[in-house]
């Protein structure tokens, strides 16, 4: 369901409420898309006339899950505050008092749901850590991300259900890796009206037993990212190590993902350079050239009334030969220009 | 499993049940459903507790425990958070005013949203714990009421799930509504959910006296346990008059069987004196028919002495006739001073079963004072046992030397009171 849909059906009073929640709503670590809603229903008489939607189910991203959770309003009395049902998580009971926004609820602030919802997982977040007194390996995992400040503010987690004939149990870390993206080359969309969203990389990391000997980690960059980096196949963690534990893990890949970044600033910045000197050199002669990521370059030569393009590029980081090229370039004429750019090329 | 005793076991199963009365469940839709929000009120009634404990040949007894909560009626709210606030936390003073002097009555509430789930809600939850502490109900319990439409609104279904949240597991309870559902095989059931209607209390009250009387029973149970009382007391002193009789008549038995004896004995000692004087004065074959001036009980008893060995005790008639050895041997502790030699002995006719054609019918009290051997034989002819005399006390002696000694404690038995399959036998004495 589109949010425009979910906003005609909702009943007028709870409108502002939900479209704070649709169009701003961004919670936890996950942040790329916006809550999502769906089933929405009434609690009114079939003769009411519509819209006179008041209840409905909110899909939260949490931990690599979503969480499906039904408010329910009561359009009749809209200045009331809603009421929860958390879904598969029947004993998941947040303190009320914990809960400003419900406790001092205000019908007439819209963003005081997206607040109440926020506070909500922030308990969610702390029932999740309780259960996870099941497994003392993973408790210890818990406790020793907690103490680095780099990652205790930045880390949900979801411990799945202890099996009780198998005594198996599962648990999945989600971190935010305190990488710096902000020199990333600017990644424009087509379509302007998508927010691309907050450059975010997140490592999630799965114990598919409680004594971590089935471990599976994934790294999810927002699309800014993925795409400067050179797709989801260009960046590959390593496997987590056989006994070995978070607290030394996250750390290998933060600088993995560092050393990545840095490469390809570098690289962008190498190209503009290249392209500069290109363009300098042979301004008139320069048809085009990527603007954005500096990767290609056609120019149009001749020699002795001979005219030809040459197209270059340059995916990513510009080559040692290339370089050399570069402080040539001064000195070269156009035909050892188009010479050694054929001859390199193949 | 609780044990008792060396091998008795116990199981103990506690079961929830609730029924809620027909009008009261339609009340509480009506009220929902004619509602524009959700809806939400308390549930009134009582609670009772029944304990079946079932006995099997296994020695293992189960005790089911069942909890019967019952719903007579409901007190709905006005309107929503009309006893606490938006966290939550319940008002006892708001919660008074609702349900004034009825909160005793109190056993759970309930709640109706439409759409929904059927599961409880975080509020939902966070307010039943405070009633029941409040209310001070331990197994208080949430009926939660939901109207679920299609799309075209063409099809409403209502739904409604009885919990106990209180508990761990089986937290929902099933609910039954007595007379609702098909009725057509099945009776029309009185509901044991009372009515606790004004207007229904005030009628009863004024045309009550027809059919209850002071004590609020109804007159015509109070007559059929009169009736029952009356047979009750006619069955116990029927009970004493049959033991008493039962009494006088093992003592007439008794009496008959002494007398008897005594005339066995005193046959015995005349047919000996006989055969004395006769063989003092004649050793010649034994008398003519015609000349025999003895009565004929004597012929025939001295006839049959001569044949049959005797022994000095009674020997008490059964049904199982001894075979030869056992003559022999009874001839052996005869206390005659003359007896039949083994050889005539072994040539005495083999006595006959009980029943046979040729046998005579043997005396049903003499076989019921040797009840332990065989009784079944003798209950056929149990009919026989106000007949006259004198047959008895032929048969009896036709079957002194066929029949094993017994000893005086079986001669001694009573009859059994109730031995004859027919029962008249054994009752008819009885009756009254």
């Amino acid at each position: 369901m589109s949010p425009e849909v979910a906003l005609n059906r909702i009943s007028p009073e709870l409108r502002p409420l939900l479209c704070s929640v649709v169009r701003n709503g961004r919670v936890g670590l996950d942040s790329t898309n916006c809550l999502r809603v769906t089933d929405l229903k009434t609690g009114c008489t079939s003769l009411t006339p519509g819209p006179c939607c008041d209840r409905f189910k909110l899909h939260i991203p949490y931990a690599g899950e979503t969480l499906k959770w039904d408010i329910i309003f009561n359009a009749r009395d809209p200045e009331l505050p809603p009421d929860f049902i958390f879904g598969e998580d029947a004993e998941f009971l947040p303190e009320p008092s914990e809960l400003p926004h419900l406790v001092q609820w205000d019908a007439g602030d819209p963003e005081c749901l997206l607040q109440l919802v926020k506070e909500l997982i922030q308990q969610y977040h702390q029932y999740q850590c309780q259960r996870l007194r099941e497994s003392s390996r993973l408790l210890f995992e818990y406790d020793s991300l907690l103490e680095d400040p780099n990652y205790s503010r930045s880390m949900e987690i979801y411990a799945g259900h202890k099996n009780s004939w198998t005594g198996e149990f599962s648990a999945r870390f989600l971190l935010k890796l305190p990488v710096d993206f902000s020199n990333i080359p600017v990644y424009l969309l087509k379509d302007t009206t998508l927010d691309p969203g907050e450059d975010v990389a997140l490592l999630s990391v799965s114990f598919e037993d409680a004594e971590a000997t089935q471990v599976f980690p994934k790294l999810y960059l927002s699309p800014s990212i993925e795409h400067a980096l050179g797709g989801s196949s260009a960046l590959h963690i390593p496997a987590f190590p056989s006994g070995g534990c978070l607290i030394d893990y996250v750390p290998q890949v933060c600088q993995l993902l560092t050393n990545k970044v840095q490469y390809v600033i570098q690289g962008y910045h190498k190209r503009r350079e290249y392209i500069a000197a290109f363009l300098s050199h042979f301004g008139m002669g320069v048809v085009e050239y990527d603007a954005e990521g500096f990767t290609k370059l056609t120019l149009l030569l001749m020699w002795k009334d001979f005219c030809f393009l040459v197209h270059g590029l340059c995916k990513r980081l510009v080559s040692k030969k290339l370089a050399k090229l570069l402080n040539l370039l001064p000195s070269l004429d156009q035909l050892s220009l188009a010479k050694y750019i054929l001859s390199q090329s193949n | 499993m609780t044990p008792r005793g060396a091998s008795v076991y116990r199981w103990d199963v506690s079961i929830m049940a609730a029924s809620i009365s027909g009008y009261t469940f339609s009340s509480v839709c009506y009220h929902s459903a004619n509602s524009n929000s959700d809806h939400e009120g308390f549930l009134l009634g009582e609670v009772r507790h029944e304990e079946t404990v079932s006995i099997s040949d296994t020695q293992i007894s189960s005790s089911e425990l069942l909890q019967v909560v019952e719903v007579h009626n409901h007190e709905p709210c006005a309107q929503l958070f009309s006893f606490y606030d938006y966290a939550g936390q319940v008002n006892e003073e708001s919660l008074n005013r609702i349900l004034k002097d009825r909160r005793k009555n109190v056993i759970g509430w309930y709640r109706f949203r439409r759409n929904t789930q059927q599961q409880m809600s975080f509020r939902e939850q966070i307010i039943h714990k405070q009633l029941t502490q409040l209310l001070g109900v331990p197994d208080l319990v949430f009926l939660l009421f939901s109207f679920i439409s299609t799309a075209n609104n063409s099809t409403h279904a209502l739904e409604y799930v009885l919990f106990r949240p209180n508990r761990r597991y089986n937290q929902r309870v099933t609910l039954s509504i007595p007379n609702l559902g098909n009725t057509s095989q099945q009776e029309y059931k009185v509901s044991s959910v009372p009515n606790t209607s004004l207007n229904y209390a005030k009628v009863i009250k004024e045309h009550g006296a027809e059919f209850f009387d002071k004590d609020g029973v109804m007159k015509d149970i109070r007559t059929i346990f009169q009736v029952y009382g009356a047979l009750q007391d006619k069955v116990q002193s029927v009970c004493g008059e049959v033991e008493q009789s039962e009494r006088v008549k093992e003592k007439v038995q008794e009496e008959v069987n002494k007398l008897k004896q005594q005339i066995v004995l005193r046959k015995r000692k005349t047919t000996d004196e006989e055969r004395r004087l006769q063989e003092a004065q004649n050793p010649e074959p034994r008398l003519t028919p015609e000349e025999n001036t003895e009565p004929p009980e004597t012929s025939l008893l001295s006839r049959v002495a001569f044949h049959t060995p005797s022994t000095p005790e009674r020997p008490g008639p059964s049904a199982n006739p001894p075979a030869y050895a056992d003559l022999l041997s009874l001839q052996n502790d005869s206390l005659l001073p003359f007896s039949s030699s083994p050889t005539s002995a072994a040539l005495l006719p083999r006595p006959q079963a009980v029943g046979s054609p040729g046998h005579p019918s043997p005396s049903p009290l003499g076989l019921g004072l040797s009840a332990g051997p065989n009784p079944a034989a003798g209950q056929e002819d149990d009919e026989e046992d106000d007949d006259d005399d004198s047959s008895e006390y032929e048969n009896l002696v036709s079957e002194v030397g066929q029949l094993p000694p017994v000893s005086a404690s079986v001669l001694l038995q009573g009859r059994p009171a109730a031995l004859s399959p027919d029962g008249d036998a054994s009752v008819r004495g009885s009756q009254t």
